[in-house]
């Protein structure tokens, strides 16, 4: 009752016409920086964090909120309408999501994104206003072995998710693993991979990596290609969705929006770690793993339910314990900090209109999220009819200021230059990229969190098997290996195992239990 | 003309300053345009915060804009070779801290303190030890004693090897508090693992986990420092525990390039001082822990960067050895 009281007081705060004004301009920039690749929202954010120490406390909360989930959202919508992840968690989205496109199915597929974000993220959001003290206290749990066996699972999911080449998408991934290692060491501070360049000292940063490989690779591509007409397809309507077309994939919208909110709360995931698990398991749990990667709906609203999950559970450990998890988060926490308000267990009580003002923004944002969604989304299906050159040389600009805003280093930019050549490279001989990119997002974490945990429990390994929460991670991993490289048959089923949390290889059991399968399904995405 | 009068300034710049090798200078309208706060550690930690509050207090006063820029990586030094890297004309303003001059003693960058020029102390504060509220340890005695009981048992986070708070731990094990440092790279992940019970004790200044200790989740138990901290007088000083590590102090600091001219660099002091002295810096570095008492000349300011780098420089030294005669081969 009380929560309810409080809750009727935030939304009052939220529905003040000056601070509902910020908030939909927030939802607005943060959809539009999404849906820009190489603007990630959290670029944004940050852009708009000087701007907010002129706003009172409970504005610039709501902004920086708006920012955050719109622009979680946004960059699934260059994922689908031009295979351009317009951030990092919108990744997965292009693998279902850009097939439709191809399909003629864009605004379908936009539709399906949109409505599945916006549950995902309204449910997660219920869940922050509800339950943050007992979900604070599930994610103190975590430690350093849960960390590390929660990326492990990531990284496994990868190989899961290759749509008809295991083999190629776990070079692929180690490759990512490798430059992941470029730079100091996060532990002793020894330079590795650096080559004698003192700019690798930093390492080599995934969104610039991501940025390369999709963005300036795609439009490298584009342009060789010279078919004038390759992106008309774009501009097909394609059929609307109904409710009866919402309720046959509840379930996927259901298992993304579950994982996406207990990914979230957990310090150090986020949007990203949470699209791509979700991707994986849907590809299981669906029953239509084998058409995953041809424009299939269940494969487009996991992730996407997942991505924007994980926003309202990300502000729990936030505004409980004053952790924040993410990059996003941690702007936020700046901008409270700044305005003197310290987030932890005393903001409740000290400050509990602003919270559940915050709390009433999030659930508002979510809402409004729809139709700030479908305008945005119009505006760029409009984009997609221009001149592919034209097309290209904006996305190529945005890509490099992009490269740069993410560390404000000029190298980056080269770096990024680097990785559109590979991109391009990899497009033309058909090595997948995406294993490469989420190699380079968790490969530093996953290392860190291996050496910490060693660090805390006396260099003993039999930690991350004998912890509870930790085992069963990496139990439901190796079951997830398995699991997806069974139908792959026998070839694969020789090969020894490659991920340190199967090390176990009684799975390589040569015994040829699969009878012949079909022919894997065509690679839509070839060029 | 124009040529002349930059010759001339040079010139008169030159005799000012012998440090000075090519200032740019024009008759000095400094500043006319914005100035570039470039704060070298990612955006929510200490350094940004300074910088942010720094930039906003001190527009007023200089008439200029002053964006925060966030150059994070390396201890900062990728933030600092972009200060060195800038014209040296006061336009570009970077942090420095602590963390950063202890990374140069250990190898790490290539930046010596007298390559810069310290507009002003801003911060400044002792490192404390805590533990979590429902650690059985109530005081320092009784973790020294637990911890001398048996030996690496106890788990220190900390915020990595070779820093302050590993000099730190490692002086406590020549004392014969043998303790385990566990290294935590993201801040978050270093707060959380007392309070939840991962580890048994936190090295970290008080005003980065300020919201804990209001809220009681941590317990300091012993403040590194010749004496005790105003806002805690009932932490001891590990001085009276026969503790001699007083002199690992984190302090922030605000510097140009050593070749800024002098003038804008006492254009930067002059503000940088009424910063320090408004209500609202006043308030925020309570809130923070780190008030700095008195102000600090540049001069003082270089002295105090460089006696804390040689004294982080000779623990290292004394504690490197140590390990190499101790590891076989």
């Amino acid at each position: 009752m009380d929560i309810l009281a409080n809750l009727a007081g935030g939304f009052a705060g939220a529905l003040d016409p000056y601070n509902f004004v910020l908030l939909v301009s927030g939802l607005m920039i943060g959809v539009v920086a999404g849906a820009l690749p190489g603007i990630s929202f959290v670029n944004a954010m940050a852009i708009a964090l000087p701007f907010t120490y002129l706003l009172p406390p409970v504005t610039a909360m709501s902004f920086l909120g708006g920012i955050y989930v719109g622009g979680v959202f946004g960059g699934s919508i260059s994922s689908i309408l031009i295979n351009i992840p317009g951030t990092p968690a919108s990744l997965p989205s292009c693998w279902d999501g850009y097939p439709m496109t191809r399909k003629g199915l864009s605004s379908r597929a936009l539709s399906i994104a949109i409505t599945a974000s916006a549950f995902g993220g309204l449910a997660s959001a219920l869940l922050l206003t509800f339950g943050a003290p007992p979900f604070a206290s599930f994610a103190l749990k975590f430690d350093q072995p849960e960390f590390f066996a929660a990326t492990i699972l990531g990284l496994v999911s990868v190989i899961a998710i290759a749509k008809d080449a295991p083999l190629m998408s776990a070079v692929s991934m180690f490759l990512g693993l490798l430059i992941g290692t470029v730079g100091v060491d996060p532990m002793y501070g020894m330079p590795r991979l650096t080559l004698g360049v003192p700019d690798l000292e930093s390492g080599i940063n995934f969104t610039v990596v991501m940025i390369g490989l999709f963005a300036i690779g795609e439009v490298v591509d584009l342009i060789c290609k010279r078919a004038g007409g390759a992106r008309s397809i774009a501009t097909k309507p394609g059929k609307q969705i109904g409710l009866s077309d919402l309720w046959r994939i509840k379930s996927s919208i259901l298992r993304g929006t579950g994982l996406g909110c207990t990914i979230g709360v957990i310090p150090g995931a986020g949007a990203t770690v949470g699209s791509v698990i979700a991707y994986s398991v849907e590809k299981q749990a669906s029953g239509k793993g084998d058409r995953f990667g041809t424009g299939v709906e269940e494969g487009l609203a996991a992730p996407e339910a997942a991505k924007n999950a994980t926003t309202g559970t990300a502000m729990i450990p936030l505004l409980t314990l004053g952790i924040p998890g993410s990059a996003a988060t941690a702007i936020m926490l700046a901008a409270m900090l700044i305005h003197g308000l310290n987030p932890g267990p005393l903001l409740f009580t000290s400050n509990a209109t602003l919270v559940y003002t915050i709390f009433a923004s999030m659930l508002i944002a979510n809402l409004l999220m729809i139709v700030a969604a479908m305008g945005v989304a119009r505006v760029f299906s409009t984009l997609m009819r221009v001149p592919p050159a034209i097309l290209g040389a904006f996305i190529i600009v945005l890509s490099v200021v992009g490269a740069y805003g993410v560390r404000n280093n000029l190298f980056d930019v080269y770096v990024c230059l680097a990785f559109g050549i590979a991109g391009y490279v990899m497009k033309r001989t058909g090595f997948p990229p995406a294993p490469l990119v989420v190699g380079v997002i968790l490969g530093p974490l996953c290392e860190r969190y291996f050496l910490t945990s060693l660090a805390n429990y006396d260099g003993n390994m039999t930690v991350f098997f004998t912890r509870p929460i930790s085992g069963t991670i990496l139990a439901l991993a190796a079951a997830f290996l398995v699991w997806s490289m069974w139908p792959s048959g026998k070839p694969l089923l020789r090969r020894p195992p490659k991920d340190p949390a199967q090390g176990d290889p009684a799975h390589s059991d040569p015994a040829n239990r699969n009878p012949p399968r079909k022919e894997p399904p065509q690679r839509v995405l070839k060029a | 003309m124009l040529r002349n009068a930059l010759t001339l300034t040079a010139a008169v710049a030159a005799l000012l300053s012998p440090v000075l090798s090519s200032g740019p200078a024009r008759a000095d309208d400094y500043p006319s345009r914005p100035i570039e706060v470039i704060a070298t550690f990612g955006a929510g930690g200490g350094a940004d915060l300074m910088a942010r509050q720094f930039a906003r207090l001190a527009e007023p006063h200089l008439r200029v804009a002053m964006p925060v820029v966030n150059v994070s990586g390396a201890s900062g030094n990728a933030g600092l070779t972009r200060v060195l890297t800038n014209p040296a004309d006061g336009y570009t303003v970077g942090t420095l801290i602590a963390l950063s001059v202890s990374s140069w003693a250990s190898g790490l960058g290539t930046a010596k303190p007298d390559n810069f020029v310290y507009v002003a102390m801003m911060q400044n504060s002792p490192s404390m030890l805590y533990v979590s509220k429902n650690s059985p340890f109530k005081t320092y005695e009784e973790f020294a004693d637990h911890a001398k009981a048996n030996p690496g048992k106890l788990r220190v986070a900390t915020s990595g090897y070779g820093t302050q708070d590993d000099i730190t731990l490692k002086y406590l094990g020549t004392q014969g508090v043998p303790v385990t440092n566990v290294p935590f790279a993201r801040p978050s992940e270093r707060y959380a693992s007392p309070i939840g019970g991962h580890t048994d004790a936190i090295y970290e200044e008080p005003g980065d986990v300020a919201q804990f200790l209001k809220s009681g989740d941590l317990r300091p138990i012993v403040v590194f420092d010749k004496q005790r901290h105003p806002s805690f007088p009932n932490v001891p000083a590990s001085a009276e525990l026969g503790l001699d590590i007083g002199d690992l102090p984190n302090f922030r600091t605000l510097a140009v390039p050593a070749s800024t001219p002098p003038e804008r660099v006492q254009k930067l002091h002059e503000a940088a001082a009424k910063v320090l002295a408004s209500p609202e810096w006043k308030t925020f570095c309570a809130d923070t822990y780190t008030c700095v008492d008195t102000l600090v000349t540049p001069d003082q300011a270089k002295e105090e960067v460089k006696a804390f780098y040689e004294t982080v420089k000779g623990y290292l030294d004394r504690f490197a050895t140590k390990t190499v005669g101790q590891t076989p081969g």
